[in-house]
């Protein structure tokens, strides 16, 4: 056996993109998954029976698949279903955001619903609007609360990011696995990139540890 | 857009076997991830001192890295370390195993460190020994206090085993990429498949929620 650890500097540049990309898919998505939560969960809480239904289905369903189903059948069914074409980029993160989203739903819930209900009736007492009262007073409460699973949902994705790399996504499991192709340094390539994700997991995963701690609810 | 689902009616054994794999991984994967969690965390709970920052190490690792990268690497890679290699099924139940015996570990951590301390002395005032303790008064409290969380680990294998088709693993997601290269009909394929899923997953987690409401209240003391 002939190791040849020159591979993984010569395709430093290219790692390094796939490391970025694998940061901004994970940004990107819990940036866009996080008002997608709030807002199932706001229409889970609604007092319109279309709309709770419409969104217990819809984090039922997401909640339910294996996320590498969920990426293929945005990439290969979305398009024809609906008539539209994305780039893969942008298909791996409709995936991403349906899944995450349907997650960040149950969590915000359990957060709202974690509030006292005397809260709410306070500031509607105060002449708040039912709004105001939601976005002043119940949500900046639940935030602190909810921050340690959406501390853990933020890991999960990070990882699960790795999955887009079925869809020719160049972010670092793809772009590993394909510079492991060109040059056939299967092990070197492939610890190399198991490297990478653990130098990057390794402290997000420790400072999901801190924040559980601190803020973590105590029964 | 004409609708064809003949692929699907004509491969329905290639699909059916492919479940039949996608259950038997999940389930096996499940039950073998339970015994390693066990033992993982027993030995850090009650182990020699050195063992307790490597078993520390392998659980943050194995939360740190994609269980996609466990799984290719099992497969690609350590055949090559170790001169010996394995059929893509068994190398998914030993990546899964792996990677979800870490979470399993915490959860049965948790689970024994939950049950308060005075009970473990109420014991040793007995007259017991340590494994007596163990076997008779933590765990039995325990086990009920994690059965709803073992349902978790269930569904989480089951989604993980889909993960297992980069590997080339003959589960129900493979199956499916298959049929949908051969027919050229990803749209059937691959939404029927997503109703197949669906229908296995959606039981197992109201069953696990169901577990939450009804066993929550034995597990208290």
């Amino acid at each position: 056996m002939n190791l040849d650890w020159n591979v993984v500097w010569t395709n430093r540049q290219v790692l390094m993109e796939g490391v970025g990309l694998t940061i901004g898919l994970t940004v990107a998505t819990m940036a866009l998954a996080v008002p997608g939560g709030i807002l199932l969960a706001l229409m889970r809480l609604s007092s319109n029976k279309l709309l709770s239904t419409a969104s217990l289905w819809f984090v039922e369903f997401f909640r339910n698949l294996p996320l590498i189903l969920v990426i293929y059948w945005a990439f290969y069914v979305m398009p024809i279903a609906f008539d539209v074409q994305f780039s893969a980029l942008t298909t791996a993160l409709v995936a991403l955001v349906l899944n995450v989203s349907a997650y960040n739903a149950e969590t915000f819930r359990a957060g709202i619903n974690s509030i006292r209900k005397g809260q709410m009736e306070a500031a509607l007492a105060m002449g708040m609007s039912r709004r105001q009262a939601m976005f002043k007073v119940v949500i900046p409460q639940a935030a602190r609360r909810i921050l340690p699973v959406i501390a853990s949902t933020w890991i999960s994705l990070f990882k699960d990011t790795s999955l887009v790399s079925v869809i020719a996504v160049g972010e670092l499991a793809y772009t590993s696995m394909q510079i492991r192709a060109q040059t056939f340094r299967v092990l070197e390539m492939l610890t190399a990139m198991a490297a990478l994700y653990w130098l990057m997991g390794y402290p997000q995963a420790k400072l999901v540890d801190w924040i559980h701690k601190k803020y973590g609810v105590k029964e | 857009m004409d609708v064809d689902f003949s692929p699907l009616i004509d491969n329905w054994r290639f699909f059916a076997s492919g479940f039949g794999v996608t259950i038997a991984l999940s389930v096996i994967s499940a039950i073998t991830s339970i015994l390693a969690g066990l033992v993982i965390a027993l030995l850090r709970l009650y182990g020699p001192r050195w063992l307790k920052p490597l078993l520390v190490f392998y659980v943050d690792t194995m939360r740190s890295i994609p269980v996609l990268v466990v799984l290719v690497w099992i497969y690609f890679a350590f055949p090559i370390l170790a001169g010996v290699t394995f059929p893509p099924f068994w190398a998914a139940l030993v990546g899964l195993t792996l990677h979800i015996a870490a979470y399993a570990a915490e959860i049965i951590r948790a689970g024994i460190e939950s049950i308060r301390p005075g009970q473990t002395r109420a014991g040793l005032a007995l007259g017991m020994s340590r494994a007596q303790i163990l076997r008779k008064i933590v765990l039995p409290q325990a086990t009920i206090r994690m059965l709803p969380a073992f349902g978790s680990v269930l569904t989480m294998a089951i989604k993980d085993t889909a993960i297992a088709t980069v590997i080339a693993v003959p589960e129900l997601m493979h199956r499916a990429e298959t049929v949908a290269g051969q027919s050229y009909r990803p749209v059937e394929v691959f939404t029927a498949v997503m109703v197949l899923y669906f229908l296995l997953l959606f039981p197992v987690t109201r069953v696990v929620d169901r577990l939450y409401q009804r066993l929550a209240h034995l597990g208290r003391s």
